[in-house]
């Protein structure tokens, strides 16, 4: 019971950061965390190997030191040995040294840890062998603490994105005496240690978390002494406290596409373009959809620019799989608007004006924007093909069921990415992925993503990806890209300095409250 | 009496869990998609290894027995979705504040319902009977969500006196506990109204009065103790809902009770939560209903469980 937490009050608090995360985090073990909500939290009080650049307005994020003040890349890129600051301590003093970061990679990859996002290290030597289970000793991983300040990774083969994943909450060190004195409870504020540039506080479960500044964090202490993080999960109720000054900073989780409107006239209303592509998934192996001319008619037939205008969000039209940022972009790599030409090959195909075209659907899960989006791909194709796709909307976890047991026609689908490398999305279509729901499978587009996933020539890298990219997109139409999400931010005027992140992770350490009211 | 008919009602409960239980833990495996289904695929044998972890692995009456094992030691097991936590866990934290907001409410509902339906009743026919009965017709079909926003708009947004949402202060509960309350109240203000109307009419009523008995003597002691039986009735049932939490004042006010489980658990598909707080609603429901039988035997010496 800390304040009456109304209107009449101070607007702000010197020094305290109130924000939204919209719901729990389900875990701060950063070896079992596999959603952005946690993510958040982590990236706050932890710091890995090395961290992302700020990555505003759409440039590329690249990885600068963090906990490695240098790192050299070895052997034709399957060598990689990073060289520690010798300055960083964790929140109860002790000086952070490379074993803690091969304890955690060791962790990690345990099977009897059961982490979700362990095949990331599955480029290291031993590392998936050691995850089935099929190698006991976890030793054997080829990631190992050569001293207390070197760390060295070796891997199967070059992996051009390997980088990447150092910055990620996946691969940052853990203390090992830390989490065998507390089995399952070393996350709880009581017992945690971390490194990063917050620390946590305060965890009422379902409620907020409160992180502290660390004083001993090695990038300087942050200007915020404290962030409260609500978990507020109806987005009405959160904008209704930020419009009443009880809370600083919201973002997408905190209000509506109705309320997008009433944000826009804020002059503290910025967008974030994210690299989080919606897309239609055509079922190639089902009819009338595994005849390719009717799936390029179809992906010929949607006016991507209606998104945006629907949506209002400022989402970036997309015709290729590969997001404008990424290696490999070109905006030919994909199928353009051209309903007549549309409608040409659907009449090859055997519809000519949509005729006798078969019942077909489209699998999604019910969300206000998704909705919306698919009405608008419905009165595109009736109108510009003369067909009819039904919309099936089905419960988060039967839909993934039916999308995995029984695929339907399409199903609209979105992808996030983990890094920000092509690869991730590349990988999503390959023979192989689980993550595949088209039914295809294509040997040339398998050796191209994997050719590219070694090469470290970027130029050669981006060739061999546009060339993927249009054997998916254009020559096969196996998905519609629709858009790139956007992560809207909207702050009090007295918010300074904060960094969200085309992973939408929003990081706090460089944010400080300074200003009118 | 009294101690055995709550001893007996405690030990029925006993094999009413185990029902309970076996029906639950058969029909959340029944729904399709499991705990660990994600929008993105998992590797095989990642998902082996989280199966593995939890025992999911196992054929299901296998699964079952395990967990009545535990169940025989008080452990209700762990959240799949909450990795860190136990259900003990959750519920701990999540159950009281739910008693606190649910106790609020009721309160509410019984302090404003009874006097509102007793008024009406007495003043039949009058603008205060129509009065009453709108407010309660309100109650009765306005759905929780709207009554919320209604709230918030008018108390917080214009009015800036009450907090819009959070959980801070004893300030903050105010409009959830009002929130809460308002179906509730609704039905207890109709059924004490047309209960009150029926007692007014009997005998005793009338003899009580001709005895010369001062007319709010004669409601406390000869109506209302008689008119109360069926709103006791309803209480056993309304507060072991209330107690348990409301998922969507929960949601609308930002409060961190056990509610949203009802709903958040079976959308996560996390099974052991599910189990856990189908279990402990159910104590609660045999809780209330046993507490409203010994009322009944207070208010109405004749009534006996024997």
């Amino acid at each position: 019971m800390l304040n009456t937490g109304c209107a009449r009050q101070s607007p702000w608090q010197p020094g305290i950061l109130r924000v939204n995360l919209g719901t729990e985090p389900p875990t701060l073990d950063w070896h079992l965390s596999v959603d952005m909500i946690s993510f958040e939290v982590i990236q706050n009080i932890m710091s890995g190997l090395t961290q992302y650049s700020n990555g505003v307005d759409g440039a590329k994020l690249t990885c600068q030191a963090a906990c490695a003040k240098k790192w050299e890349v070895l052997d034709g890129g399957t060598r990689y040995v990073f060289h520690l600051r010798d300055d960083i301590y964790w929140t109860d003093g002790k000086k952070l040294t490379a074993k803690d970061f091969e304890y955690a990679w060791q962790r990690l990859i345990d099977p009897a840890t059961g982490a979700a996002y362990a095949h990331f290290l599955y480029d290291v030597i031993n590392a998936r062998e050691i995850n089935q289970a099929q190698i006991k000793d976890l030793s054997k991983l080829g990631a190992k603490a050569l001293d207390d300040l070197t760390f060295e990774v070796r891997l199967n083969k070059p992996a051009a994105y390997f980088i990447y994943l150092t910055a990620g909450p996946t691969t940052f060190p853990m203390r090992k005496d830390i989490v065998e004195a507390y089995p399952g409870r070393w996350t709880e504020p009581q017992n945690i240690i971390t490194n990063g540039a917050f620390k946590l506080d305060s965890w009422q479960h379902e409620y907020k978390i409160d992180l502290q500044a660390n004083e001993k964090y090695f990038g300087g202490r942050p200007k915020i002494d404290k962030i409260k993080m609500f978990m507020i999960p109806e987005q009405s109720t959160a904008f209704s406290l930020y419009q009443n000054d009880q809370l600083d900073f919201i973002d997408n989780r905190s209000f509506t596409t109705s309320d997008i409107a009433q944000c826009k006239k804020d002059p503290n209303f910025k967008t974030q373009a994210l690299l989080r592509a919606q897309y239609l998934g055509l079922n190639t192996l089902k009819s009338p959809l595994n005849d390719v001319r009717v799936r390029k008619a179809l992906a010929m037939s949607i006016d991507k620019n209606i998104f945006p205008k629907i949506l209002r969000r400022q989402e970036t039209p997309m015709q290729s799989w590969i997001p404008p940022v990424l290696t490999g972009f070109k905006q030919d790599s994909g199928i353009a608007f051209n309903p007549e030409e549309g409608r040409k090959l659907l009449a090859l195909a055997g519809y000519p004006g949509g005729k006798n075209f078969p019942r077909t659907e489209v699998l999604y899960v019910s969300r206000e924007d998704t909705k919306l989006g698919l009405e608008a791909i419905q009165a595109e194709l009736k109108k510009n093909l003369g067909i009819s796709i039904e919309l099936v909307n089905q419960e988060f976890k039967v839909y993934l069921t039916t999308r995995k047991l029984h695929p339907p026609h399409m199903i609209r689908a979105s992808w996030s990415a983990d890094f920000p490398d092509t690869d991730n999305f590349m990988s999503v279509f390959t023979s192989d992925s689980g993550n595949n729901y088209t039914g295809f499978k294509n040997k040339e587009y398998d050796r191209l993503v994997e050719a590219a996933r070694g090469e470290l020539d970027n130029e050669k890298r981006a060739l061999l990806y546009s060339q993927a990219d249009k054997l998916l997109c254009k020559e096969n139409a196996v998905l519609i890209p629709l858009y790139m999400a956007t992560q809207c931010v909207l702050y009090k005027p007295w918010v300074h300095g904060i960094d969200v992140n085309a992973l939408d992770i929003q990081n706090y350490r460089t944010a400080y409250l300074e200003g009118s009211n | 009496m009294l101690l055995r008919v709550v001893i007996k009602r405690l030990l029925a409960m006993i094999p009413l869990l185990l029902v309970i239980a076996t029906l639950t833990f058969m029909v959340i495996r029944v729904v399709p998609g499991g705990p660990f289904d994600q929008e993105r695929n998992l590797p095989p044998q990642i998902l082996a290894n989280l199966n593995a972890k939890y025992h999911l692995d196992k054929p299901v009456l296998e699964q079952y027995f395990l967990y009545l094992g535990r169940l025989c030691h008080a452990d209700l097991g762990v959240s799949y979705k909450y990795v860190d936590r136990t259900v003990v866990d959750i519920i701990k934290d999540a159950f009281p504040v739910s008693i606190q907001l649910g106790g609020a409410g009721l309160l509410i509902a019984v302090l404003i319902g009874v006097p509102l339906g007793t008024i009406a009743a007495l003043r039949r026919g009058t603008h205060i009977d129509h009065l009453a009965m709108f407010v309660s017709t309100m109650g009765l079909s306005l759905p929780l969500f709207v009554v919320g926003a209604l709230l918030i708009l008018v108390f917080a947004i214009w009015g800036k006196a009450l907090p819009a949402a959070l959980w801070e202060s004893p300030l903050h509960a105010i409009l959830p506990a009002l929130t809460i309350a308002f179906k509730p109240m609704a039905y207890i203000a109709r059924l004490t109204r047309a209960s009150v109307l029926e007692i007014l009419q009997k005998d005793w009523v009338r003899i009580a009065r001709s005895k010369g008995l001062s007319e709010s003597a004669t409601i406390i002691k000869h109506v209302l103790r008689n008119a109360l039986i069926p709103v006791v009735t309803l209480l056993g049932p309304v507060s072991a809902v209330m107690i348990a939490g409301s998922f969507v004042v929960e949601i609308i006010y930002a409060i961190p009770g056990m509610g949203r489980f009802f709903v958040t658990a079976v959308m996560n598909r996390d099974y052991d939560l599910i189990m856990g707080i189908t279990l402990i609603f159910s104590v609660v429901l045999v809780i209330t209903n046993t507490i409203v039988d010994v009322l009944y035997m207070i208010l109405d010496p004749r009534i006996s469980y024997e």
